[in-house]
């Protein structure tokens, strides 16, 4: 078993560089969220960096860099699966939007033609 | 052979025995709870997607001034405290007294994050937010995702603020080692993971 204490593991230091670099990825996502970019792309870049932040974190604070590899073959895969297998709900998501009443339409009464 | 010496023969192979994934029962143990609730924090990240694409009139509520800057200085503390976290780790493995610093530090820090949640709630709350109701007009399902997903972010961390303050005892009192505050300190990581996402996709993506 790997130990945070053990030799293979870095120093404090090394962990308030990442702590640093985690605080400047929560400044560049304010940054681009006021930077005026379009839903989508700064949708794309706020997943990019909080993607790269979850990672400084599993493999680094949670050690999981530091374990023997099956650890980490044994669980990242299964939950990426699982959250890839998700992504099918979006064509719904999109129908549903599209399956709506114009809004003139649906504030008319139901007995509109008294 | 007696029964008894078969079973001694099973005790024994399992203690010589090689773990297979390196790591300790316990550990293996959280590392499971943790992928299992990550899949929950995925479902409902992407519900809320969901709902959100589905709704035209979505609202995007909040202001830069209290909401999004109190989410920095949340984002800050937790962070903060997964930086405490990893010193007390350290301290205990190599046996320093200082790791029940540490550990203060991280539930001061922690307990510091609830607070700020909850004044940043009852401050919605007070607006008019619930649920089921948004005030300003828009999608009810805003406040329903958002206590949602927020209130399971804050579960966790009261839970582990909890198991922290429980383990800090008895780790003082010498009835738990170093590995239960390492086997802890993975749950407090995981929870700062999920607010890596929450942050960003709850609150930026709702700033005006």
């Amino acid at each position: 078993m790997s130990s945070a204490g053990s030799s293979s593991s870095p120093g404090m230091r090394f962990y308030t560089v990442l702590w640093a670099g985690l605080l400047g990825i929560v400044i560049v996502e304010v940054l681009l969220t006021y930077g005026g970019l379009r839903p989508l792309p700064l949708l794309i870049a706020l997943l990019a960096l909080a993607l790269i932040g979850a990672g400084v974190v599993l493999m680094y604070f949670m050690h999981l860099r530091y374990e023997r590899r099956v650890l980490f073959w044994s669980l990242i895969p299964a939950l990426v699966f699982a959250l890839v297998m998700l992504d099918h709900i979006w064509p719904d998501a999109f129908r549903v939007t599209s399956m709506r009443l114009p809004v003139a339409a649906s504030s008319t009464p139901a007995g509109g033609a008294q | 052979m007696s029964h008894a010496e078969v079973s001694m023969e099973h005790v024994h192979g399992a203690v010589t025995e090689e773990r297979p994934f390196g790591v300790s029962s316990k550990k293996l143990v959280m590392w499971l709870f943790i992928i299992a609730d990550a899949a929950t924090f995925g479902a409902i990240l992407f519900a809320y997607g969901y709902v959100r694409v589905g709704s035209p009139d979505w609202t995007k509520p909040f202001e830069f001034f209290p909401t999004i800057l109190n989410g920095i200085v949340m984002t800050i503390v937790l962070l903060t405290s997964s930086l405490t976290m990893m010193g007390a780790v350290r301290a205990a493995s190599a046996g320093r007294p200082t790791a029940i610093r540490w550990l203060g530090a991280t539930i001061l820090l922690g307990t510091a994050f609830v607070v700020l949640h909850l004044r940043e709630w009852s401050l919605m709350i007070r607006e008019g937010w619930s649920p089921s109701r948004n005030p300003l007009g828009g999608s009810p399902l805003f406040g329903a995702t958002f206590f949602g997903i927020t209130g399971l972010s804050l579960l966790h961390i009261v839970a582990g603020v909890i198991a922290l303050a429980v383990v800090t005892l008895l780790y003082r009192r010498g009835r738990l080692d170093a590995s239960y505050i390492e086997t802890t300190g993975l749950y407090w990581h995981f929870v700062d993971l999920v607010w890596i996402f929450v942050f960003p996709l709850v609150y930026l993506l709702n700033a005006r």
